[in-house]
């Protein structure tokens, strides 16, 4: 039921739906609801070497090893302090040559915030912002509340591309000689 | 000939209802059409449906896939049952379970409208129905026509499956040229057949006993089985863990310690016995009897030994001792490149043997058992043994042993694993080519397993497998290296210690060596190689592991040892796929995630100075 919902909403990239809001510093961005498998707390991380800084490392969701992504990182914001309202939410990624039914990952946020219905006619277009293309991984922009929300695309945030810039560590790169 | 199998979608096929319809026709008719019918007839009624792609696309996948399951097992069962019946019990329960095997499998292929499968089925069954009622005896050379029908029908389900998943398919043969040796088989009376019904009697004796009462207990206890998802069941073992940290978590509570109360102690440690029970369950439930494994190397022996004309007989011990799931389906490989292996070269052909002493008949043994919490794996024949001298004297003319080496039998005897290493003058199709010993070194060292050769010349050879209980747990040593904990497998653990600043020699101002029991072996400073350690770390402060990998010995340089623990491993997925020297994660005892080394890749070159 969750793949087909999501197929649904990519194919006819109707944008209008329910989508929890969280935000990184004075940014606020939306998610939709139908990603979201749950948030928790800020747990502890395990570190895996070898990685991009903005993989924190993987969690233990009940049983589960997932990895976890620090989104102010991610997106190259300023780095803060973990706070009490510092969470981890949980999302269903699809990631393009991945297993069909996706696989999950965790995101750090600075705090969520609320579940908000989005009309088409709230949402517009990203800005292009110069002459720099339109991200690939902004949906657009909601405008509800009197306040801008990007709403992310997390399949594209979190693409296979993206997380293969875990660049190996030179000693890694030649094959070990075997005789 | 219509065989439309490059794209099965187009190719239009009528409504369900219709299908089964017609199915369910063809089975009632074809009991008496088609075992009358006229060769011509009959060729132009199979070409009809010499495709697999065409009837699944109406069909319900669950019930296809069901089909093919239970088809399988039908057949797996077959051919059990036809190499008891060849080792002499002609009558009564086994003659009936593969007749009935063959009759569920055209029913079922009826009722999919499976038309070339319902036919070669049905004349099977015709055939052993003739041996049921003892108009016919079953003779080893019919034995093979019904054993390459099974064979037969075994491509056909593979097809399916292939046209079911979308692979492209191929399709299987023309069954016109079996069926005529199946009837062939039939109308031959007994006179016909020329005296000896089974003329590898010699091959029944005592030692067989074990393995027939075990599969016949086998089938009795078959009505009490269930087929499980495996992924549901992963995610059983993984709730499980996930019970046993939250109940070890609530049992070190700082809060409950100080609560007096002998109530609460007992619920708690009622709480985690029960919790243990649950787990040992749930990790048993993984776990399979070797014993069909075995079976199906029976066919095997049989097959090499008419092909080569030598007489064998295998026997099978400790069917009944239990296997992770993967842990057998991945010693499949490596047993068939043994037994091929024991069967070209260390059994003598029936006249070498008796000139040698031996009976005629060479022994093949299978044994299975537990020993110090691994599960050993024993394959041992009478044959002629592993020739030193020969295996030496190859080794040398390759270059892969200096001629003076001083070697101990075991080393010489582990130079058969070597890559395109064979001592046969002669290749045949069946082995020479030095390619399955490397495979079994391979498939055994990828199930973290061992293997062992003992060898007398002219007496036999006997390979002993020794491999864990299952892949899903490990003991590990719990490392600290820069504040995060590491998990190393305890198998490839010899040593621990704590290395003095003069034990450690510097090669060339690089590669770092430290003097183990006279030995000098390469120094791996984890933290640095994994990118997370303090360079330049005195030595002294640390921890060295000493660590085996595929036949390397180095240290690996660690900065404290945290404990020892059995850890379930987990798939750490796509994401760190790229990530080396990890293999995998576990859930820690207070149900944090650690990482599990992957020994092989972490010594990498390093390692490869001090290989022998």
């Amino acid at each position: 039921m969750q793949t087909t919902a999501v197929r649904a909403e990519n194919g006819a990239r109707s944008r209008h739906g329910k989508y929890l809001v969280f935000h990184l510093g004075k940014e606020e961005f939306g998610v939709h609801v139908l990603k979201v498998r749950e948030i928790m707390g800020l747990q502890e991380i395990t570190a895996v070497p070898q990685t991009p800084g903005f993989v924190k490392g993987v969690i233990n969701l009940r049983g589960k090893v997932i990895p976890v992504i620090d989104l102010r990182r991610k997106f190259t914001l300023e780095e803060a302090e973990y706070t009490s309202r510092t969470c981890i939410i949980v999302l269903q990624v699809l990631l393009s040559g991945g297993a069909p039914a996706g696989l999950q990952m965790g995101v750090i946020v600075d705090g969520v915030s609320e579940v908000l219905t989005i009309q088409d006619s709230e949402i517009e277009d990203a800005p292009a912002f110069g002459d720099e293309v339109a991200l690939p991984y902004i949906l657009g922009m909601a405008k509800a509340k009197g306040r801008v929300k990007i709403l992310l695309d997390i399949d594209q945030v979190l693409s296979r591309q993206e997380l293969h810039g875990l660049e190996k560590l030179p000693e890694w790169t030649a094959e070990p000689a075997l005789a | 000939m219509r065989k439309k199998t490059s794209d099965p979608r187009a190719h239009e096929t009528p409504a369900a209802g219709e299908t089964i319809g017609a199915g369910g026709t063809t089975v009632e008719n074809g009991l008496k059409e088609l075992s009358s019918a006229l060769a011509g007839a009959e060729s132009a009624k199979a070409a009809l449906s010499v495709d697999p792609a065409a009837p699944p696309l109406n069909q319900d996948p669950q019930l296809l896939s069901d089909f093919l399951v239970e088809a399988r097992e039908h057949l797996a069962n077959i051919e059990a049952r036809l190499l008891e019946i060849e080792q002499g019990s002609q009558t009564g329960e086994t003659l009936h379970s593969a007749f009935r095997s063959f009759h569920t499998i055209k029913g079922l292929a009826g009722f999919l409208d499976y038309e070339v499968i319902q036919r070669v089925s049905h004349e099977v069954e015709s055939l052993l129905d003739l041996a049921r009622n003892g108009e016919l005896v079953l003779s080893p050379s019919t034995v093979d026509v019904v054993l390459h029908a099974g064979d037969y029908l075994a491509i056909w389900l593979n097809s399916i499956e292939a046209a079911q998943q979308g692979r492209p398919v191929e399709a299987p043969p023309s069954p016109d040229a079996l069926l005529a040796r199946v009837r062939m088989a039939a109308t031959q009376t007994p006179d016909e057949e020329e005296a000896p019904p089974r003329q590898l009697e010699t091959q029944q004796s005592g030692p067989d006993a074990p393995s027939a009462s075990s599969s016949s207990r086998g089938r009795a206890g078959e009505s009490s089985l269930i087929k499980v998802d495996t992924a549901k069941l992963e995610f059983l073992v993984d709730m499980v863990g996930e019970l046993v940290i939250a109940q070890s978590m609530l049992r070190h509570n700082p809060d409950l310690h100080g609560v007096k109360s002998p109530r609460l102690q007992r619920d708690i440690s009622h709480l985690s016995r029960v919790t243990g029970e649950v787990q040992k369950t749930a990790m048993a439930m993984r776990m399979v009897p070797i014993g069909q494994l075995f079976r199906r190397m029976t066919r095997l022996v049989r097959d090499l030994a008419r092909k080569s004309g030598k007489l064998a007989e295998l026997e099978l011990y400790g069917e009944d001792v239990e296997l992770d799931r993967t842990i057998v389906e991945e010693l499949a490989d490596p047993l068939v490149h043994m037994l091929r292996n024991s069967m070209d070269h260390g059994l003598e052909k029936p006249e070498e043997r008796t000139a040698a002493g031996k009976s005629q008949t060479g022994r093949v043994r299978l044994k299975a058992s537990h020993q110090a919490g691994m599960i050993v794996i024993e394959l041992s024949d009478d044959g002629r043994g592993l020739s030193r001298q020969k295996i030496l004297q190859k080794a040398v003319d390759r270059g892969l042993v200096s001629a003076d080496a001083h070697l101990s039998d075991s080393d010489v005897f582990h130079l058969i694993f070597e890559p395109g290493f064979s001592t046969a003058e002669q290749v045949t199709d069946v082995s020479g080519r030095g390619v399955g010993m490397d495979v079994v070194r391979k498939h055994v060292a990828r199930l973290r397993g061992r293997i062992e050769i003992v060898s007398t010349s002219g007496s036999g050879t006997t390979f002993l497998l020794k491999l864990p209980l299952t892949l899903a747990i490990i003991d590990g040593l719990v490392v600290l290296v820069g504040g995060e904990r590491y998990i190393v497998p305890i198998f490839s653990v010899r040593e621990i210690f704590k290395p003095r600043p003069d034990s450690i020699f510097t090669v060339e101002g690089r590669g770092e060596m430290v003097m183990v029991r006279d030995h000098l072996l390469p120094v791996v400073r984890l933290g640095e190689k994994l990118g997370i350690g303090h360079a330049g770390r005195n030595v002294e402060e640390g921890l060295m592991i000493v660590g085996e990998s595929e036949s390397r010995t180095f240290c690996l340089l660690v900065d404290e040892l945290a404990g020892k623990q059995e850890v379930v491993i987990k798939n750490l997925g796509p994401t760190f796929k790229d990530v080396r020297g990890i293999a995998g994660g576990a859930i820690l005892g207070d149900g944090r995630v650690g990482l599990i080394l992957d020994l092989a890749s972490v010594a990498g070159e390093a390692g490869a100075v001090s290989r022998r």
